[in-house]
């Protein structure tokens, strides 16, 4: 275990009982919990374009159209003049927990819907030159369970929005290969919040019928970051692709609010907090293939570094006082695959199948969101309205794989996470979680 | 190619399909076996501890984690209990503050009433527990005119054994007793007690009346009152805090305190005493532990006496001169201790002779025996349960509320789960434990706080003036 605040506080005059002086600690350490697990893989979001979403995000070879500055910015050479599209994608995710082991009961997480916006602009300035404009976010879900739930010392709220604004610039070398880079600016905000435990000491009862209350919000205004792509294409039918989007560093800055019965005021943590985060660097390869004119298939493979990610540190400003935690992170990979048919001539349907790998051990897997390893399954149309505008709208089912946790981190009736072995009262139980999205986007061309 | 798509297509719709079911095969948990229990009609006979009394009230955040509560809870029983609106009835304790760094506690009580709230229930209640009851209360009281408990819980429907022979139980648990003791050792030995013979013959006559009943029955036996928080608390810390060794040498040999029916003390305990336990200071004393030495009469200024005891002269050092000795009300002494002990003992004779009497349905829970283990871990480590360290300590403890008397929502917990691991030792069922660690601390904390200086908890005045056991 670790505490904060001097770790806990002896109350050296009174001898209740007799044995045992009469400590008390409050701990952070639920932050380092929720702030980790934040950026994890479940909050990292792939779905910038219906069409992509639609071919199960397998699109790094494709990359033709305006959403290419997402997933490939070497595809816009394979566009002409100004093209812009404008989409949105609805995510409603739902989580439940049954625990804690040996119960079964179950904890359904509030249903909430997220609206992450996506814009992107293109320009062909020449028969090699081509720029774009991208806006999306990449990383921004949350969840919120009941205040008063079980697991309510690990997670009750937990939201987390980053933005990002990309300008891209893209060369074709000669027919069959084009390269990009752009620039990443990067804005961000979380908000995190979390009860505890007021015990009096370490490993004691809590026994007292009140909680501290923490709600913790953090930002940062400019995090940058760059993308790379790349894309051949030996022949007509056969393409291949690769991007790169780097690490983006965070440095968020916020203040911890944490309100409880005033006997224990003195020890509430409250004020200046900051944290650097990495998010990790995201490298995909894929290829695309037309089988016959009418019908594109392709494959990506998509590898995350989360294992960049091994160390979390938190500051607080008063008093001063670092904090660190292990996380144990393990870089993951997607599994994409892709298909688009084109049924009638303004008409194409696509379906796509993606397996995505978690990057948490089970045993560092939090309620504030639940990590597990997923399967997503996704169908879509795009329609040609006219020449130059063209609807596209999918549908994406995310399965994640129900996860039994038997050997959990993390003790639900402190907070606290241990670095070996299982604490106390390990937050066992099963998670299952699943999510609809619908995406909707119009491309226009000039 | 053709063949290729459907197949592609077909196994994406399998695979979808699949994917969306929750395979909760692995999550029945353990099957209960009743084996040969029957929790239908659960009726719990007894006092204040059965009732769910906390921090000397009731009320139903308390009574919901009475243990039979907590069990018909776990085994999804019907359960109907005479509920209290908040702050219950009692004056219910509260944490006022807690001053971190000088390590003071100040208790206080709030001055407002709760009122029952399950009044129209058409049956007699499952929990029959009043508090203040004892032994012979069972069997022979309908009403009372001094205990307002006897009114809400039995509403004028006749005995708590008679209105749980109208309920018809198919299985009932009784623990009673705790105040044929207790009500002598809290008042410091000046309130009386039931004598063995008597409590023998008075427990016979229940044992019999409820094994009438013909319905699997869990007796459970009496702790041994001298080791519970509102007696080791004050003593050891007193025994530590005054300057003891400075007044011997004064020619002071140690505390100076009234003997039963004395007004001039000359009873003596010396620190070794005090913080062995051999006598015992009640948790009131608290408040006067810091007065040892001073020229005080403040004992009887909050107990309002009328005037001063014939021959007690409070410009005496307090405590340590026979004319102005500590309390008899705020102490038992060694006869007393052994009083309590003795006669604890000879009740659970009787309570274990009565289970045995009709052994093929009455299960002996002992209490007793298992709150021994944890007083005696006290100076080991604590009890580790559900991951939780307990003491027997006053608020660090765990398990006792702020009355130091009676347990807590997760003593109640730990409590039910000796009640179950009995029944299933006894009966062959395998009812899953409680998670004590699910139970939430039960304490409260005042909203609003103040800082007082007290090396020991501090009462405010009139604290325990209507505790019922």
């Amino acid at each position: 275990m670790i505490y904060f605040w001097n770790n806990y506080i002896k109350l050296t005059s009174l001898t209740l009982g007799g044995h045992v002086k009469v400590k008390i600690f409050t701990f952070v350490l639920f932050l380092l919990l929720a702030y980790s697990q934040i950026f994890a893989g479940g909050f990292q979001l792939n779905e910038h374009n219906a069409r992509a979403v639609a071919m199960g995000g397998a699109f790094t070879a494709i990359s033709n159209d305006p959403s290419a500055i997402y997933y490939n910015g070497a595809g816009l050479t394979q566009m002409n003049g100004i093209n812009i599209t404008l989409g949105s994608t609805l995510i409603a995710p739902v989580f439940s927990f049954r625990g804690v082991t040996p119960a079964v009961t179950e904890y359904d997480a509030t249903k909430q819907s997220f609206f992450p916006t996506h814009f992107f602009a293109t320009y062909r300035y020449n028969e090699d030159w081509a720029f774009g404009l991208g806006f999306t976010s990449p990383f921004g879900l949350g969840s919120e369970w009941d205040p008063n739930w079980i697991g309510k010392y690990l997670a009750i709220e937990t939201s987390l929005q980053v933005f990002t604004i990309s300008p891209v610039v893209a060369y074709k070398i000669n027919d069959q290969l084009s390269i990009s880079a752009g620039l990443v600016y990067s804005f961000a905000n979380v908000k995190i919040s979390q009860k505890s435990p007021l015990a009096l000491a370490p490993g004691s009862p809590a026994p007292f019928n009140q909680n501290a209350y923490t709600s913790l919000d953090g930002k940062d205004n400019s995090a940058w970051g760059y993308n790379l792509g790349i894309m051949y294409k030996p022949n007509e039918d056969l393409s291949f692709g690769a991007s790169f989007h780097s690490i983006v560093k965070y440095t968020f800055k916020g203040t911890a609010t944490t309100t409880g019965p005033s006997q224990f005021a003195a020890l509430l943590p409250n004020g200046d907090v900051s944290a650097n985060l990495t998010t990790p660097f995201n490298l995909a390869v894929g290829a695309a293939y037309r089988v016959i004119p009418k019908l594109l298939i392709s494959a990506d493979f998509q590898y995350v570094g989360w294992s960049s990610y091994d160390t979390l540190t938190i500051n607080f400003a008063t008093p001063k006082k670092t904090v660190s935690s292990p996380r144990m992170y393990q870089n993951s990979y997607i599994i994409r695959l892709g298909a688009e048919y084109n049924l009638m001539k303004e008409l194409d349907v696509r379906a796509g199948i993606y397996f995505d790998k978690s990057p948490v051990k089970d045993e560092y897997i939090s309620p504030s969101l639940p990590e597990a390893n997923r399967l997503g399954f996704s169908v879509g149309a795009g329609y040609k309205i006219s020449n130059n505008l063209r609807i596209d709208a999918s549908y994406l089912f995310i399965r994640n794989n129900q996860v039994t946790v038997t050997n959990s981190r993390e003790d639900y009736t402190d907070g606290a996470v241990v670095p070996e072995g299982a604490p106390a009262n390990s937050f066992d139980g099963t998670y299952n979680s699943y999510a609809n999205l619908v995406s909707l986007d119009i491309t226009y061309g000039f | 190619m053709k063949k290729i798509l459907n197949l592609f297509f077909a196994s994406f719709i399998i695979v979808f399909i699949l994917s969306g079911c929750q395979d909760r095969t692995d999550l029945t948990g353990p099957t209960p076996s009743n084996g040969k229990v029957d929790f239908t009609r659960l009726v719990s006979l007894g006092n204040s501890l059965t009732a769910g009394y906390q921090s000397s009230a009731l009320y139903a955040d308390a009574q919901l984690y009475a243990y039979d509560a907590q069990i018909a809870k776990e085994v999804n029983a019907n359960y109907a209990t005479p509920t209290i609106s908040y702050p219950g009835i009692g004056g219910l304790m509260y944490i006022k503050s807690i001053d971190l760094s000088k390590g003071t506690i100040v208790i206080g009580v709030n001055p407002s009433t709760g009122t029952p709230t399950n009044t129209g229930y058409k049956a007699p209640y499952n929990n029959l527990g009043v508090p203040g009851a004892i032994l012979n209360d069972i069997l022979n009281t309908t009403s009372s005119t001094t205990n307002p408990f006897f009114n809400i819980v039995l509403r004028g429907l006749g005995t708590e054994y008679s209105q749980a022979k109208a309920l018809q139980p198919t299985f009932l648990t009784l623990w009673i007793g705790n105040n044929d003791i207790l009500g002598y050792a809290t008042s410091g030995g000046t309130s009386p007690y039931t004598p063995s013979a008597v409590f023998t013959s008075l427990f016979n006559t229940l044992g019999d009346s409820v094994a009438s009943l013909g319905c699997k029955v869990a007796v459970a036996n009496i702790p041994d009152v001298t080791s519970i928080p509102f007696f080791t608390t004050v003593g050891p810390v007193m025994a530590m805090e005054v300057p003891w060794a400075l007044f011997k040498s004064m020619g002071v040999p140690g505390l100076i305190y009234e003997k039963h029916g004395e007004t001039i003390g000359t009873g003596v305990a010396d620190s070794l005493a005090l913080l062995t336990g051999q006598v015992l200071i009640t948790l009131p004393g608290s408040n006067y532990a810091s007065l040892i030495g001073q020229s005080t009469g403040k004992f009887y200024r909050d107990n309002h006496y009328p005037a001063l005891p014939v021959g007690i002269d409070t410009t005496k050092p307090f405590g340590l001169h026979p004319q102005n000795p500590w309390p008899d009300a705020l102490i038992l002494d060694q006869d007393e201790v052994n009083t309590a002990k003795t006669t604890t003992t000879d009740f659970n004779n009787t309570i274990a002779s009565v289970v045995n009497k009709y052994s093929d349905r009455f299960v002996l829970v002992d209490i007793n025996k298992f709150f021994k283990t944890v007083r005696a871990a006290d100076f080991a480590g604590g009890t580790v349960i559900d991951g939780i360290r307990f003491f027997t300590t006053y608020i660090t403890g765990g398990l006792f509320s702020l009355d130091g008397i009676h347990p807590t929502g997760q003593g109640q917990a730990v409590v039910a789960n000796q009640f179950l691991a009995a029944i299933n030792a006894k009966f062959g069922s395998n009812f899953p434990m409680i998670d004590v660690a699910a139970v939430p601390g039960s304490l409260i904390l005042a909203k609003r706080a103040y800082e007082q200086s007290q090396k020991l908890p501090y009462f405010e005045p009139g604290t325990f003036d209507h505790i019922l056991y």
